[in-house]
């Protein structure tokens, strides 16, 4: 087993170029800094400066971290999140990037150079995005409803639909069926139109005290809820308090459940910031 | 209300926002597989499961979350596992998980305390491994070419067991050295068992019925290019069976080149350059037979001549080569295959593996009951 250091080392060398720059957020301070080994599988996370803003980075080879394995990514996607957090508390403001944002390079030092190069040029662009985040942070808004518990209290409260229940009970059998019918396609049809006021009113109450909001998609609940409106609320830091508060009220109405999740990195509202 | 973002109950809303939100880079600039978007290509995949997970998971008992939800995030988190017991080390780690065909690097915080070694991970509040230190027989520092490319430490433990774990922690010779003085003061005995490095999980993953390994290394293979990956080379161990010759990609954790025995022609080493730094380094080249024709399996590691003769020995028609890893006697430092170690101890110096004393001591014990 003749076999030299020399030679050993050969195809090492060859895995270990890391040409490309892994990019968490770009952040509000010129500050030249290592973070230590923070980052994605304990990389040495470190700042790139322009002026007064900065990107924060790690090296890794010029090919995209995919795995199938969920173990892996929801590592890499909470240490993704924790450089960012680290680096949100530091500097005050941060601009996020989703997970896997890569800056190609050909040879070592190029992809450095794209980073600087991309800071200098973007720079006003990344730097009025910045003072309009100042100081903000972004809050998730889920409110749910208990379909069961909505459509009783409608029965309870709509004429139309306390009417056409008494009616049911004086019918004959075939008819109180078709009459079922046209109950159910009612309260369907109540419903939409409470869930319609609901979002109306809610979302005036939350306006109130969010700087920004985007209207997200509804998704899926689970235990029989369902989801009426799902937000994204750019909120003064100090500010949420009132938020919670606002929220509070409208946890507490009958059938009704809120989620309020958060504070996050201003993901939803760097473009057009 | 407080908002919250604790542990499992926001994940899905913080993938909402990491994998689809945040500044937008113009394309030039970045890596991407074909004009998708990277997310898009697979970790969706991985990420799906996840989501119906903790959907149908630990999203079940989600109504009585949102109550408890006020009062959840004022506690401090706090691992409730280990209070009372003394930390003497704590540091970021990761531990090889292995069962059935899953395996992966799991990552948490590891914890020395006064009388366990323990994995926890923060986020999901899950005990990733844990063991008494009593119950720690052996241990073996090994050497790895991990995925990233660079060599890393970790650290083996044999238990009482019989298993082996594989710890990897941001300063491993740190955590042994804390994991010794912990013992000895606890008046632990445990031994250094080289032996442990080479023992290999990753034959248990991909060896069918019957078939065993006669010979394994650590071995660079040269990968055809793969959608926009250039021909490259890749780290991954190279298995000799009494069926078919394997090479296991480390950094994709699976069999990433085989071929039957039958269809293997012959091999030879040469001298090659290897990228541009490195001239004249010995490459093993393997030629066998597929569908119609020759093809050649190159590969760059240790012992490349052992291999070849191996190798041409099985094309001729021979008796397969004897396994031939050899191990250094961790008390006398004498050469001898690896498996007449663990087997039979040292026949130089008398030294005798844990597993093998125990085995000794068992059988001992049988005896004496009978």
């Amino acid at each position: 087993m003749q076999y030299s250091d020399e030679k050993e080392v050969a195809p090492r060398a060859e895995a270990v170029e890391e040409h490309g720059r892994y990019l968490y957020c770009v952040a509000a301070s010129g500050e030249k800094i290592s973070l230590g080994k923070i980052g994605i599988e304990s990389k040495e996370v470190y700042t790139i400066p322009h002026r007064d803003i900065c990107a924060v980075i790690h090296d890794c080879p010029a090919e995209p971290y995919q795995s199938d394995n969920q173990e892996v990514v929801k590592a890499w996607v909470i240490a993704h999140q924790k450089v960012v957090d680290t680096a949100w508390e530091r500097w005050g403001t941060v601009l996020p990037l989703s997970f896997d944002t890569i800056i190609k390079g050909e040879t070592e030092g190029s992809a450095q150079r794209n980073v600087q190069d991309w800071l200098e040029q973007e720079y006003e662009r990344l730097k009025s995005k910045i003072e309009n985040l100042r100081g903000k942070a972004e809050y998730g808004v889920q409110v749910f409803w208990d379909p069961k518990v909505i459509a009783e209290n409608l029965t309870r409260t709509s004429s139309e639909i306390r009417k056409l229940d008494e009616e049911i009970r004086l019918k004959p059998r075939g008819l109180a069926y078709m009459y079922r019918q046209r109950l159910e396609n009612l309260i369907k049809r109540e419903m939409e139109t409470k869930a319609d006021e609901c979002f109306k009113d809610f979302y005036s109450r939350i306006r109130k005290h969010a700087d920004d909001i985007r209207v997200e998609k509804t998704k899926k609940a689970e235990q029989g809820l369902q989801m009426i409106m799902n937000l994204s609320c750019l909120v003064y830091k100090d500010k949420y308090t009132e938020l919670g508060e606002e929220l509070d009220k409208i946890n507490r109405l009958e059938g009704f459940s809120v989620r309020f999740t958060g504070p996050w990195p201003p993901y939803s509202f760097i473009e057009g910031a | 209300m407080e908002p919250t973002r604790n542990s499992h109950a926001t994940l899905v809303d913080l993938l909402d926002r990491i994998l689809d939100k945040g500044l937008v880079i113009n394309a030039d600039l970045i890596i991407s597989v074909a004009g998708i978007p990277l997310i898009g290509v697979n970790l969706r995949a991985a990420l799906a499961g996840m989501e119906t997970m903790l959907k149908y998971g630990v999203m079940k008992d989600w109504d009585e979350r949102t109550r408890a939800w006020e009062s959840e995030h004022r506690k401090k988190v706090e691992i409730t596992a280990i209070s009372g017991e003394e930390i003497i080390l704590e540091m970021f780690g990761s531990y090889y998980y292995s069962q059935g065909i899953y395996t992966a690097w799991r990552m948490g915080r590891i914890y020395l305390t006064g009388k366990r070694l323990i994995l926890y991970h923060p986020s999901f509040e899950e005990m990733l491994f844990e063991t008494p230190l009593e119950k720690i027989k052996g241990m073996a520092l090994e050497r790895e070419n991990y995925f990233t490319g660079k060599e890393r430490e970790n650290l083996c433990l044999l238990l009482e067991s019989g298993d082996v774990v594989r710890l990897h922690a941001l300063d491993t010779l740190k955590l042994k050295e804390a994991l010794e003085q912990r013992m000895s003061t606890l008046g632990l005995g445990w031994e250094e068992v080289p032996g442990l490095a080479a023992h290999d999980e990753r034959t248990a993953i991909f060896l069918s019925q019957g078939e065993e390994v006669i010979c394994s290394g650590k071995m660079w293979y040269l990968m055809s290019p793969r959608g926009i990956m250039a021909e490259s080379w890749k780290p991954g161990h190279l298995y000799l069976s009494n069926k078919r010759l394997c090479w296991w990609y480390d950094f994709e954790g699976k069999v990433g080149f085989e071929i039957p025995l039958d269809r293997i022609v012959g091999s030879s080493v040469g001298t090659r350059d290897l990228g541009t730094a490195l001239k004249g380094a010995k490459v093993l080249d393997v030629v066998y037979l597929n569908q119609g024709g020759k093809e050649v399996a190159s590969f760059s590691g240790e012992g490349l001549s052992e291999w070849e003769r191996a190798l041409n020995g099985i094309a001729s028609g021979k008796e397969l080569a004897p396994a031939f890893e050899i191990e250094t006697c961790p008390q006398c430092g004498q050469e001898a295959p690896a498996n007449e170690l663990l087997e039979m101890g040292c026949r130089y110096c008398g030294w005798v593996s844990p597993r093998l004393k125990r085995q000794l001591r068992q059988s001992a014990l049988d005896r004496a009951t009978r």
